[in-house]
């Protein structure tokens, strides 16, 4: 078993961030050959001295979840055998729990989750709310086509507000009454020649931008009375609203927008690049430029990167930061089609999920990049959008016309201790 | 006496030949003569002398007129030389006595035999050297002996010669009978030296230690000492040496101009622009030949040599007597080994091992085939002895020599020249995939709903929609990126051909269903463009030209019926004929089909915004397989069965005929910049037209399995694809350059085979996104398929 040869022993010093998981630090000789399996059972081993209970780990080498053996990870790094090792456990993230499965008429292909509210997007042309529970409120038509993109603009207890954009061309503001269930659209939005794909409001919940497939990025003001001056007392009285700011500069369609913070936007487009924008400027800020055309791309406020989808299996880490930002940071290898949504979490800095057409959706650890840390089975047909702004819930919508509820456990078990 | 006369025949000897023979030539030898004079004259100056130098003279004319009886060599000369002698002897007479005194100074000269004899050898060599200075009034006058060195020294002198008397270059003895001997500066006379009789002389001969080394100034008749110097300059010039004391013969060589002969060239110009041109007297007489060839003044050496060969008759060969004489040479030169015999094995061993002895049922075999040996394994049976000793002599020795010497002689004389070429190095260079990236590889979606055969598909201008047609009747129009059927529109007969309008500007689609051609608003993207193409298409424009017979039979422009107008079908257009194909012009006004079975007017052209209908050709040429617009160019593609025309739509003529030779064409495809065609073939070839270069194909690709139905090129990237009945779709690299001189470069990339097979149909149709490297292909499976 010549195969086998872990070149002996390797020494390593296991080290934690999290202060109740801490084990002295001592120099372990151990077995090269060991995998994740063992090096849990020896920190249990460790820790049961402290009198915890066992609990699952993950190993970081080098800052990448030891995935295989311990040797083989060293080898494809290209670290010598001969250092002491560091090896950094963290808590295994548990695994979430596929909670409801909530049916729709059509796709869906647009959800986004706010506090125990699901606002979904559909084919049929109509929003749909839904509570986390699985339980339908109401059904909003008022597109004349397909949904593609929807995001919450505030929610409290009496009211929420949010925004739809279609292939219709325009994109609507609606509020929603929670007391009365009565939904009463705002305004609509229109001044894009083609079908508007995604949609996002601004963190301070003014203003919202959209994308479309006429490649322009247009933002819009998200408040209930439109002050702006050029808007004629007809439109007003109809609740046509007019774009504030037209930002031209995709060549293609473009299909993910996202606000970084307040003056900046981060947009994806068909035409391989990927913008930032500086809305105080309104120009370009950075640009990326990569070889596939982007279908979703997500920005973490927690780390600062950027992932994409793209036509094809990958999932990228870019990072907006550098200089001429077109280095992928990382490859996330996993899925067995295109990848057309994906999303950061916005509570733990390294995880985010992706939803597929190969029906699965997958949650990553961005420092694991040859497997995803969970597979959320449960689609039957394609993901079209997959949301996790509400950190217990992971929501993602299919061409299976449902959507998907996956409990985020980690987060409930935090929240029962601060409770 | 006797001896004093020998040596004064001596010195009078080459007098008498000077003066006839040179005198006329050269001034140098009268000089020669007149200083010979002079040497005579010294004697005179002094009259102490005078005797003994009238001795001389008279003895050397007395010696003269002896001479001339004893040697009849000088018959001629006689004369003169007596003439002269005589003047002499009269002058002698009249103004000296001459002649008594001669007695006595025989006399004298009797006694004083040794000096004489001496004084005389002297002068005598004296007046036989000629005089090589005569510096300074003839101080160094010396006569020499060698006539060449006589020449050598005037030569060196006569220009500073400084005279004093001016008589000029005339022979002295002319003024013998004067008293004076010629004229100084001043035209007075010289008055000659007195001279002394033979006693004076005889006294200074005894008195004067310098009388040996005085001689007389011809020209002046002064005496004149000779220096030390000019006595040793005489006798050296006695002695045979170079008069110049200071010349060393030894003296190292100095060798002025080198004997080696230089390797590089002492000058470095380059040769003469003349060097290179052609020479124009060259061409002149070429010219000349010319001429007289043509004219048959002259003949070539060739038709010399067969006329000398007509005449001489046929000429017969000994057949081998070349051969082996070129075998011979091939043999030294390029031998060719004999054939190599196989080595010996066990089995020829005395002793082989008993598993290669026959067993019986072997032997019974080997006997069996005795009639015909050769069908044997072995042509012999192994055998066992047990020593060498006991081997027989071998029984076929004879026979088996006489068939080696038979292979040898039918060997092959020529020598086969294997050519040793690595396979690999046959293939061209090509650069890899890798590097022309980006390219479809994998499938990424399948679009499914239709339930029969997809026959066509067509990506919108913006590439967001798709539409196909397929058997089913149906046409469906898709959302690319979701796989999502919009819309699907019902037609009432099998849908052939889709095509959406190139023309971003307008929202139709072509659908050939049948024997109609629809006109499809299918109501995606851009809403307003959706309205205004609606608008375009519901007013029927008055048709100012009155349409032909042949046209109105043909075809039929209608509005859509309202329930398909519900549909999205806002203009019908009824053929007479089923159609096979519809392809738009770049600019979205124009549209062709293409009816098989139409005969001549098989292949239309439509003008939307006239609805109006054209038949292109009178004629059919073929049968019409489809038809294509040049996407810059008003030209018109027509593939007919075997070949394509090119026609100027324009002029209205045949601008070039492609040559495809295969049996049946299936679709075209035409590069966006305009230059290059593709077109595919049912017998399982795609054709790459350079139409630049030629009107057979560029290159011809063999890449399918099966009848190659649709070819597409792609309008951004230098991508090409094919689909065919092997259900395969290949993708292939075609970059065509704007240099004209560069061949565009084609590249199989790669086969995508996701396709399933039904009734002997793989995929029908390809297409390429407009914008991402992206191709649709669709297949009898009822699916459409993106690869990315």
């Amino acid at each position: 078993m010549e195969v086998d040869n872990g070149e002996g022993q390797v020494q390593v010093h296991l080290k934690t961030k999290q202060e109740h998981y801490a084990v002295p630090d001592v120099p372990y000789a151990i077995d090269g050959t060991v995998a994740t399996t063992e090096l849990n059972t020896f920190v249990n081993a460790l820790l049961l001295s402290k009198g915890s209970s066992a609990v699952d780990f993950d190993f970081l080498v080098f800052d990448e979840y030891l995935r295989g053996r311990l040797c083989d990870h060293l080898r494809e790094k290209a670290i010598s055998f001969e250092d002491a090792i560091e090896i950094e456990y963290v808590e295994r993230f548990p695994a979430p729990e596929p909670q409801d499965c909530l049916l729709h008429d059509d796709w869906v292909s647009a959800v986004k989750a706010s506090g125990k509210w699901i606002l979904t997007g559909c084919y049929d042309n109509t929003l749909n709310i839904w509570t986390n529970k699985g339980k339908h409120i109401l059904t909003i038509p008022g597109h004349t086509a397909p949904i593609k993109a929807v995001d919450w603009i505030s929610l409290d207890d009496d009211t929420g507000r949010f925004v739809s954009s279609s292939q219709d061309q325009t994109a609507m503001l609606w509020q929603w009454n929670v007391g009365a269930n009565t939904v009463e659209c705002v305004s609509v939005c229109k001044g894009h020649e083609r079908g508007v794909d995604s949609v996002s409001v601004s963190p301070d919940g003014q203003r919202f931008a959209t994308g479309s497939w006429d490649t322009m990025l247009k933002v819009w003001s998200a408040e209930l009375e439109d002050a702006g001056e050029g808007t004629s007392k007809r439109m007003k009285e109809s609740g046509v609203r007019t774009p504030k700011m037209t930002l031209q500069g995709h060549r293609e369609s473009i299909s993910a927008v996202q606000w970084m913070d307040a003056t900046t936007l981060l947009t994806g487009s068909w035409d391989h690049t990927l913008k930032v924008w500086d809305l105080s400027l309104e120009g370009i800020k950075a640009e990326i430029s990569t070889n596939k055309s982007i279908f979703d791309a997500s920005y973490s406020k927690l780390n600062h990167l950027i992932v994409t989808a793209s036509a094809d299996k990958n999932l990228r880490l870019y990072d907006s930061r550098t200089n001429q930002g077109s280095v992928v940071r990382n490859t996330y290898l996993g899925h067995n089609a295109w990848v057309q949504t994906v999303m950061w979490s916005t509570t733990e800095e390294f995880l985010f999920v992706s939803g597929s057409y190969d029906s699965q959706n997958k949650l990553w650890d961005c420092r694991s990049p040859k497997a995803p840390l969970y597979d959320l089975l449960g689609h039957g047909e394609k993901v079209l959008d997959i949301d996790w702004s509400n950190p217990k819930y992971i929501v993602s919508g299919g061409s299976d016309n449902t959507v998907r509820v996956f409990k985020s456990r980690k987060a409930l078990v935090e929240n029962m201790d601060t409770k | 006496m006797a001896k004093k006369l020998t040596i004064k025949r001596k010195v009078k000897e080459p007098e008498p030949q000077k003066e006839v023979s040179d005198s006329p030539e050269s001034s140098d030898n009268e000089e020669e003569e007149d200083l010979l004079q002079a040497v005579k004259d010294p004697g005179e100056d002094s009259s102490d002398d005078e005797g003994i130098d009238q001795e001389y003279q008279t003895d050397s004319s007395e010696d003269l007129e002896f001479e001339s009886d004893g040697e009849g060599n000088f018959l001629s000369r006689k004369g003169a030389g007596g003439s002269s002698a005589d003047d002499d002897d009269e002058s002698a007479e009249e103004e000296d006595d001459d002649e008594d005194e001669s007695d006595a100074d025989a006399e004298k000269s009797g006694k004083s035999k040794d000096e004489e004899t001496a004084t005389t050898s002297k002068s005598s060599k004296k007046s036989q050297e000629k005089p090589t200075s005569s510096k300074n009034g003839g101080a160094s006058v010396v006569p020499a002996r060698d006539p060449s060195k006589v020449e050598y020294a005037d030569s060196d002198t006569s220009d500073e010669e400084d005279i004093r008397n001016t008589v000029g270059n005339i022979p002295m003895h002319w003024y013998d009978e004067y008293k004076h001997i010629g004229y100084d500066w001043d035209a007075k006379k010289i008055i000659k030296p007195p001279k002394g009789d033979q006693i004076d002389d005889f006294l200074r001969k005894i008195e004067d230690p310098n009388f040996w080394r005085t001689v007389k100034d011809p020209l002046t008749g002064q005496e004149v000492f000779l220096t030390d110097a000019d006595i040793a300059l005489i006798k050296r010039i006695n002695l045979g040496r170079i008069p110049n004391e200071e010349h060393d013969e030894y003296a190292p060589w100095i060798e002025w101009f080198t004997s080696e002969v230089e390797k590089m060239p002492i000058k470095n110009v380059p040769d003469h622009k003349r060097s290179f041109l052609p020479s124009g007297s060259e061409k002149k007489t070429v010219s000349r030949m010319v001429h007289a060839l043509k004219m048959g003044w002259m003949k070539t050496t060739e038709e010399v040599e067969r006329e000398k060969q007509e005449k001489r008759g046929p000429k017969f060969y000994m057949l081998w007597e070349t051969d082996t004489s070129r075998e011979q040479m091939r043999r030294i030169h390029d031998p060719v080994s004999a054939p190599k015999r196989d080595l010996p094995g066990h089995t020829e061993s005395y002793n082989p091992p008993p598993e290669y002895l026959f067993d019986a049922k072997e032997a019974k075999e080997w006997h069996k085939l005795k009639d015909e040996p050769h069908k044997r394994k072995l042509h012999f049976m192994p055998q066992k002895f047990k020593s060498l000793r006991e081997v027989p002599a071998y029984s076929r020795y004879l026979r088996e020599r006489f068939l080696r010497c038979l292979d040898l002689y039918l060997c092959p004389r020529a020598k086969r020249v294997k050519l040793n070429i690595d396979a690999e190095y046959l293939i061209p260079k090509l650069p890899s995939p890798r590097d022309l990236q980006p390219f479809p590889t994998v499938e990424s979606l399948v679009y499914r709903g239709h339930t029969d055969l997809v026959r066509s598909v067509s990506v919108e201008p913006k590439g967001e929609y798709l539409v196909s047609g397929s058997d089913d009747k149906t046409v469906k129009i898709w959302e690319i990126a979701t796989g999502r059927c919009i819309r699907t529109i019902e037609t009432e007969d099998v849908v052939r051909c889709v095509a959406w309008c190139p023309n971003a500007k307008l929202s139709i689609i072509a659908v050939a269903t049948g024997s109609r051609l629809l006109l499809v608003n299918p109501k995606v993207g851009d809403k307003l463009l959706v309205r205004k193409t609606d608008d375009l298409l519901a007013e029927a424009p008055v048709l100012d030209v009155i349409e032909s017979e042949r046209i109105k039979t043909a075809v039929q422009w209608t509005t859509a019926e309202p329930a398909d107008q519900e549909k999205g079908v806002r203009v019908v257009i009824t053929h007479f004929k089923p159609i096979r194909q519809v392809t738009w012009h770049g600019r979205g006004d124009y549209l062709a089909t293409v009816m098989p079975e139409g005969a001549n007017r098989s292949a239309l052209i439509h003008q939307l915004s006239k609805r109006r209908s054209q038949i292109p050709f009178s004629k059919s040429k073929g049968l019409i397989q489809c038809v294509l617009f040049h996407p810059v160019k008003p030209c018109f593609f027509v593939a007919t069965q075997h070949n394509i025309r090119i026609y100027d739509l324009v002029k209205q003529e045949l601008i070039k005929k492609l040559l495809t030779n295969s049996k049946w064409i299936s679709g075209m495809s035409i590069h966006p910049k305009g230059d290059n065609l593709l077109v595919s073939t049912y017998d399982k070839k795609m054709l790459w037209f350079d139409l630049d270069l030629s009107t057979k194909p560029y290159q011809t690709m063999r890449l399918h399995r099966n009848a190659v139905r649709s070819v597409a090129f792609h309008l951004r990237y230098p991508l090409f694809a094919s689909g065919s009945d092997d259900q395969a779709v290949i993708v292939s690299h075609g970059m065509v350059y704007n240099d004209l001189l560069q061949n565009p470069l084609i590249v199989p990339l790669k086969k995508l085979q996701t396709h399933e097979k039904r009734e002997e149909f793989g995929v029908l149709d390809v297409n390429w996104h407009p914008v991402q490297p992206w191709v649709f292909s669709t297949g009898a499976d009822c699916t459409i398929r993106l690869y990315t």
